[in-house]
């Protein structure tokens, strides 16, 4: 019995396919390359007005991380703006409240923030990974991050998305071979 | 379900027993090839959904077919002392091919087509059959007089239960060639008829290819 349960627990370790995704074409990574250019140095720009460094660099390595998904795998559900837009808020919400509450235990809020921010975004159809990130930068920010409180949640975490959205809408539409987005909500 | 099928297609069940292609790993890339842009799945999960996907539509174009529901009535089965001259009248009076044949508790013993009638009067066509009345005209009748419908029938007949479902059915329908069959209760007693033609136009089978 538990020596079958075993096994069947290391054979899943195994992994279950040899195929994973075919290379893109160079097309496709040009279009990617194009689109998460002017994504985040869209972004990043908007970002100098309100945040400097540690800050910049935290938000902007969240946003880089939405970046491959809404130009890198475009089909992808996790990069649909109801995901991307969902995913950041939800998790910055989620993130504030953690550090509200738990800012005494560093350690606890941050797991708690992504761990939450996952739950959250599952039980929402949300999902997108960056948001972990942006939960954890809602904890781990300096004192000026803290000391917007929910604000982070409209900057950056809702102006960031969407200017990303905004990008993606008007460059991964330009190629015959891209359609932005599969699905709004 | 998802929570069934944890990860492989191995865990599947494969339930309706209808046929599936097994795709392979080089199927499933090469299709991707054909798709611009990354694709987020992998050929594993991809074999599952295609399965399950495969599954639910082959229960939303059959699950619903059962032979009870598409039969025709029949007003009035063949008996197997008739001759075949009343049995004739019968059949055209019914406007059908053929009728089911039965005993005195109307279970089904056998069927008889037009098919047998030619089989029975020695003709391969009507035609043919046209021919040899206009050549012997007696012997045909004294034929048709004197030869009962148990002499003719086919019998057994090829039958299916009330129940029975898209697949029964079609298996039943490759096992002779006839346009219609008898649908039988559990204990064999007759309950209607069901015709190919009937059975096709149910199901739209011609969206499918």
């Amino acid at each position: 019995m538990v020596s079958t349960w075993l096994r069947e627990y290391l054979r899943k370790m195994r992994g279950s396919t040899r195929g994973s995704p075919p290379r893109v074409s160079n097309q496709e990574i040009l279009w990617s390359w194009f689109g998460a250019f002017l994504g985040i140095a869209a972004v990043a720009w908007v970002s100098q007005l309100f945040f400097e460094g540690i800050d910049l660099t935290l938000m902007i390595s969240s946003f880089g991380s939405s970046a491959v998904l809404l130009y890198g795998a475009v089909r992808s559900p996790l990069a649909q703006p109801r995901n991307l837009i969902g995913g950041h808020v939800l998790s910055a919400l989620v993130g504030v409240t953690c550090w509200k509450l738990l800012h005494q235990q560093l350690w606890l809020a941050e797991a708690l923030a992504v761990a939450v921010s996952i739950a959250v975004m599952h039980a929402t159809r949300t999902l997108h990974p960056p948001g972990g990130a942006t939960a954890l930068v809602a904890v781990i920010g300096s004192n000026d991050i803290h000391k917007l409180g929910y604000l982070f949640v409209l900057i950056p975490a809702t102006l960031g998305p969407l200017i990303l959205l905004l990008v993606a809408l008007l460059v991964n539409n330009l190629s015959k071979t891209r359609r932005y987005p599969e699905i709004w909500f | 379900m998802e929570n069934k099928f944890p990860g492989s297609s191995e865990d599947v069940p494969a339930g309706d027993g209808v046929p599936e292609m097994e795709l392979t790993d080089e199927d499933i890339l090469d299709a991707m090839r054909h798709i611009p842009g990354f694709l987020d799945i992998s050929t594993e999960d991809f074999r599952v959904l295609y399965h399950l996907a495969h599954r639910h539509a082959v229960g939303r174009l059959f699950e619903g077919t059962r032979a009870d529901r598409l039969m025709r009535t029949v007003q009035e089965p063949l008996h197997p002392q008739m001759t075949l001259a009343g049995a004739a009248r019968i059949i055209a009076l019914c406007g059908y091919k053929g009728l089911p044949v039965v005993d005195a508790k109307t279970s089904v013993i056998g069927m008889l087509t037009e098919t047998d009638f030619l089989r029975r009067l020695q003709a391969d066509t009507f035609l043919d059959l046209m021919l040899r009345m206009l050549d012997d005209t007696f012997e045909f009748t004294h034929r048709c007089h004197e030869t009962p419908v148990s002499a003719a029938m086919i019998s057994p007949a090829v039958t299916v239960s009330g129940d029975a479902g898209f697949w029964e059915i079609m298996r039943a329908f490759h096992r002779h060639a006839g346009r219609s069959m008898p649908v039988v209760a559990g204990d064999g007693h007759l309950l209607g008829m069901i015709f190919r033609k009937d059975f096709l136009a149910a199901h739209h089978l011609e969206d499918l290819w």
